[in-house]
């Protein structure tokens, strides 16, 4: 049978401070009072018994999340309520923002994407094969650093939780140079979207009790971009490793040369040293360059049944030709 | 007597004609129930208690705490139940629940009955075990090493048994060979994965000491048994009955731990239990296709003919026996009965390990062997030159003849399989001549039509079929045929019909209730379609003669004379409309009533196997073959390998449903592609299942799945019911390798091990690059010396 839910207090809010005021009210922890949108992600782990919050604090309602607006600057905001199947459909976003659409289109099943939200995705839990199992499972095995246990399975010698960041927008996001915005107790703040994650598998997230993140904002001229997505199958996975590259060119030569990966660390994160590739056309040994920068600096580990050998080289691989068709493209 | 009908006659007739599942509407409009879906207000929730360990003697098991909490009904433990259960009645070796050892992780210790779900789940948490860890192995080396403790006392050296037989003179076949070549194949551990996760449904009766059990069962008759036997009770003390089953693949081919325990829960808490299994708990209790290291050799002449073949397999069994000798048998029973050859050696072994046991899945046993076979016999062919699809063409048989083994082919459709496989795939513009990166492979299989003999032999016939005529006109078919999904019902609703030159509608079929339909030992090993086909076929001619008779009588002619033309009995020739089958069915009726019919069928002496140690296992009336060519694409970079097209060709002997036959076909492609491109189990270093969900145990989506050209071949066997044969197992081996074959023909790259994942697929096109480059660098060199 499906594992029963546990029992909490369903609240439903339809405004971004009704929503805040119910936190507050609350009074509790973050793991006491959680807030829920599509549901995919945390409705799937209660029901494996990670967390057990009181209350959950729905979005689902909450109107002013769900927009897609364009501003007169020409940027967007993207209501982080907005569904994965909501942005997929929307004409602008598949004109001009096309990686990001495609990064939507790639998450999941065609089932979580009706639900599933952008606020959701950049926020998914991070994953790991020792955690995402059953609660009987993870008793078995005394549960893992990251919920109520004491070492990490991935690296059992260490004090750090492996798990992986593991959702499609967030590369996109950051080689377009998009903010996030994020509203709670102390007010609004706007912040490079890297500024969500803190690189720790355990506690990936910025977000302070009660902080909500409501928008994302992209930028008005958006660079070329491109998203792959490595895994095994070509739905329902996760990514194995997932590379955004978003490229300028000057004079048929590199200008900008952009690069973030998911699925291979605890954050989605930019790779760095990409500096030496402005003015080069690519060539075979730029190639090769570029593949083995990003490999040097995925860290894949053993949280998924996919060796990591495999998935380092690959997420290089996925870099060095998404750069050369942006580079190559009219 | 069977009717024999002339095929060709029949394509406007039920039998022949696509046609649509009978129990088709209730489950595309929900209304199918499965053993899950009978609530009732006074059902109780059942639970099971798990081991946390791999392989430890219990020391102490309290249960008292979770007993005391209110609202457990019962709980029950291996104290309970002293009877080891198992589909052999040689090798009943497991227990419903463990009893002093438990011996895989996820084995069931105990099981509560509450009143509700949230009740049970909190006493699960209660239970206490104390336990003494034992060494755990989950690899063939472990388990085989030669101070591995025992798993089971009785089974030295943790084998589980071992086979050795040989035919031919292979010694000498390979001495006739002008290339022999030998290679290793190492093939995953794969689980069924079918739609509906276990359940069942025991009632015990306490007045009338009765237990009345609905369960997703492909053999409800071994379920029967098996609760008579560890419950203690008399059979006439049972009611099995199955349901709407979400498929089964093999898992359900022998009785579950889960049915077990929900007997005896049912009669411990003295009413209603339902207990419902997690995906999780369905994938430990999936009775899996082993682990499976094949190393395989293979005697040719230059010209391709084949001398000689030796086998040597080793699987990786589990923690109890199971199907165990059935599964080793077959993976050397199927070597023969496919090509012309003079010898074959096996050697089969089946290790215990400290995994969930393995068990028949679809192909049983017969699946990696074939595999090995396949890849081998491509390597050789381009090896020496020839086309691969030539080689097959010049090993093939002629019928009627027999195995070394001694099982009779009376039909052999594998020629026009490969003819009409080698034409649609264009496989002569093809082979060899596509782009980097792409390629083409080809491969051919076959499977039994039915176990001649079963596993639990009582002399009775193989299968029985009642056919009831009453006043309505209507006919109603009584068959313990076991349709799981793959259109038994159906198959014999056609039959049916087609002998009695009826509408399928007049036909209402009902299965699979002990208290109501004819004993059927279930489906599996494809035999269904032929035994229970043939057992339909004879009870709807006794039923023919019968109305023939009456029509008769009322029409004052003789009965060789009547015949049926649209349900309408007249004298052949004559110039009268005839009778109406209403007014035939009342005139019938006259003196007897109620009419019933019976109908056997049993697998003559002569097809039920050689007389050599084993040699029930590969028995059968019949072999379908299929060949099968596989285009993909390999992305070197990521290792993705897509599979473009499937051209399959599948001699099932007679399509009695064509509809039906070409998905069997098309799902036996796609379960194939499963098991070669994604699927395997994996379990961590102190035992525990890591793959048992469905987002790390990668079942192929709609995404991977490819177009499927299929073409039914009809060799039309003597024995097959309108010369039918087997349908839903064959095309899945032949799948496999010429994937295999293909990757081959795309990159090169001999790959050995299954499935083909795109991290292993990289690892090993890196290696090549580099043997490549160093070979080539060293050849600079030679040249620049020289």
């Amino acid at each position: 049978m499906t594992e029963l839910l546990p029992e909490f207090t369903l609240l439903q809010p339809t405004s971004i401070d009704e929503a805040l005021a119910m936190h507050a009210d609350v009074d509790g922890t973050r793991e006491a009072v959680r807030y829920v949108a599509g549901g995919t992600d945390l409705l799937v782990n209660l029901r494996r018994g990670i967390g057990d919050p009181e209350t959950l604090i729905s979005l689902n309602g909450v109107a002013d999340m769900t927009a897609i607006t364009e501003n007169d600057d020409g940027a967007i905001t993207l209501g982080a309520g907005v569904t994965l199947a909501a942005l997929i459909e929307h004409g602008t976003i598949a004109k001009r923002y096309p990686a990001v659409a495609h990064a939507a289109h790639e998450i999941a099943g065609p089932g979580h994407r009706e639900s599933g939200t952008i606020g959701g995705n950049l926020c998914l839990d991070t994953r790991c094969v020792f955690y995402n199992q059953s609660l009987w499972w993870r008793q078995s095995n005394n549960y893992c650093l990251k919920y109520k246990g004491d070492i990490c399975h991935v690296a059992p010698k260490g004090d750090f939780c492996h798990a992986a960041f593991s959702g499609d927008l967030a590369p996109v996001f950051l080689v377009l140079g998009a903010e996030i915005e994020i509203i709670g107790p102390g007010g609004t703040r706007r912040e490079p979207l890297s500024a969500l994650y803190t690189g720790d598998g355990l506690d990936h997230l910025t977000l302070k009790p009660g902080e909500l993140l409501t928008a994302i904002h992209l930028p008005a001229d958006p660079l070329p971009a491109l998203y792959e997505k490595h895994r095994v199958r070509g739905a329902i996975d996760f990514p194995l490793a997932g590379i955004a590259v978003a490229l300028t060119k000057n004079d048929g030569k590199v200008d900008t040369l952009r690069i973030a990966v998911t699925g291979t660390n605890t954050s989605p994160f930019m790779v760095e040293d990409l500096d030496g590739f402005a003015g080069s056309s690519l060539g075979d040994d730029a190639q090769i360059r570029l593949a083995e920068i990003v490999q040097k600096q995925v860290s894949p580990m053993k949280t998924t049944l996919v060796q990591p050998y495999g998935r380092r080289r690959i997420a290089g691989a996925m870099a060095r030709r998404l750069a050369v068709r942006l580079l190559e493209a009219d | 007597m069977n009717k024999r009908h002339d095929p060709k006659a029949l394509k406007a007739s039920p039998a022949g004609t696509p046609t649509p599942l009978i129990d088709g509407p209730e489950k595309m409009t929900g209304q199918a129930r499965y053993s899950a879906d009978f609530y009732s207000p006074n059902t109780l929730t059942g639970v099971i208690y798990r081991s946390p360990y791999a392989h430890a003697e219990i020391l102490e098991l309290d249960v008292e705490k979770a007993r005391a909490l209110e609202g457990v009904v019962a709980i029950i433990t291996g104290d309970d139940c002293a009877h080891t259960f198992g589909i052999l009645p040689i090798a009943r070796n497991e227990y419903p629940m463990a009893r002093g050892r438990v011996r895989y992780f996820g084995e069931p210790v105990a099981a509560i009955v509450a009143i509700d779900e949230k009740t049970a789940r909190k006493a699960l948490a209660l239970i206490e075990m104390t336990v003494k860890e034992l060494p755990a192995y989950f690899t063939l080396k472990d388990a085989m090493a030669p101070d591995a403790v025992l798993i089971h006392d009785d089974k030295a050296g943790n084998i589980e048994r071992e086979v050795h037989n040989e035919f031919g003179d292979v010694e000498d076949g390979f001495e006739q060979a002008d290339l022999v070549r030998e290679a290793t194949f190492k093939c995953a551990e794969i689980c069924q994965v079918h739609m509906e996760p276990h359940a069942s449904l025991a009632e015990w009766d306490d007045e009338r000491q009765h237990l009345t059990m609905k369960t997703c069962s492909q053999v409800p008759y071994y379920v029967h048994l098996m609760l008579a036997h560890t419950m203690e009770i008399e059979r006439n003390q049972i009611r099995v009955i199955k349901p709407f089953v979400g498929g089964g693949f093999g898992t359900r081919t022998e009785t579950l731990n889960f049915e077990l325990i929900a007997g005896l829960l049912a009669r411990a808490a003295k009413g209603k239990v339902a207990l419902h299994l997690s995906r999780e708990e369905t994938f430990l209790t999936s009775r899996t296709r082993p682990y499976t290291e094949i190393t395989m050799k293979i005697g040719m002449t230059r010209d391709g003919k084949l001398t000689a073949a030796q086998c040597h397999a080793l699987q990786l069994g589990g923690a109890y026996a199971g199907y165990g000798i059935v599964t080793i048998l077959y993976a050397g029973a199927l070597l023969q009965g496919i090509y012309d050859l003079p010898a074959v050696k096996y050697d089969g072994i089946r290790v215990n390990a400290n995994v969930p046991p393995s068990g028949a899945m679809r192909g049983h046993g017969t699946v990696d062997s074939r595999h090995a076979f396949e890849c081998l016999l491509d390597e050789m062919a381009k090896e020496l030159g020839l086309d691969p699809v030539e080689v097959r063409r010049r090993n093939l048989l002629e019928a009627p003849t027999e195995t070394m083994s001694g099982i009779k082919i009376m039909s052999y459709g594998l020629d026009e399989c490969i003819d009409k496989v080698e034409a649609a795939s264009g496989w002569k513009e093809k082979a060899g001549k596509l782009a980097p990166g792409r390629g083409i492979g080809f491969a051919c299989s076959q499977y039994i039509s039915g176990a001649a003999k079963p596993v639990n032999w009582t002399g009775e016939p193989h299968a029985v079929v009642n056919l009831k005529l009453d006043f309505d006109g209507s006919i109603t078919a009584l068959t313990g045929a076991a349709d799981i999904g793959q259109g038994s019902s159906t198959i014999v609703a056609q039959s049916v019909a087609e002998v009695c030159g009826l509408d399928i509608n007049k036909i209402r079929v009902i299965t699979n209730d002990s208290a109501i339909t004819p004993k059927d030992n279930g489906s599996y090993s494809s035999r269904v379609t032929m035994m229970v086909g043939n057992a339909t076929i004879d009870a709807a001619s006794r039923l023919r003669d019968i109305l023939v008779v009456a029509a008769s009588e009322k029409l004052d002619a003789s009965p060789q004379d009547i015949e049926i033309v649209n349900e309408m009995f007249r004298v052949s020739g004559g110039q009268d409309d005839g009778l109406p089958f209403q007014e035939v069915v009342e005139a019938a009726l006259v003196d007897t009533g109620t009419i019933t019919v019976k109908g056997t069928f049993t697998c003559p002496p002569e097809f039920q196997g050689g007389k050599h140690r084993g040699g029930a296992v590969g028995s059968t009336m019949g072999f379908s073959y299929s060949a099968q060519a596989v285009e993909v694409s390999v992305d070197p970079d990521t290792g993705q390998v897509t599979v473009h097209d499937v051209w399959v060709a599948h001699d099932c002997g007679f399509a009695i449903n064509p509809l039906a036959v070409e998905g069997q076909i098309q799902g036996s492609v796609w379960m194939g592609m499963g098991q070669a491109l994604s699927e395997e189990t994996r379990y961590h270093k102190n035992g525990m299942p890591m793959f048992t969900n469905m987002l790390d145990y990668r079942v192929p989506s709609i995404v991977e799945s490819p177009p499927i050209h299929t073409y039914i071949v009809e060799s039309i066997d003597p024995n097959g019911p309108f010369g039918a044969k087997e349908a839903g197992e064959c095309s899945l081996s032949s799948f496999i390798p010429a994937m295999v074959n293909a990757i081959q023909d795309a990159t090169g790259l001999r790959y050995t091990e299954l499935p083909v994942t795109p991290d292993r697929l990289v690892e090993a096109i890196s290696k090549k690059q580099h043997r490549d480059k160093v070979a080539a660098a060293r050849a600079a060199k030679e040249g620049a010396t020289s």
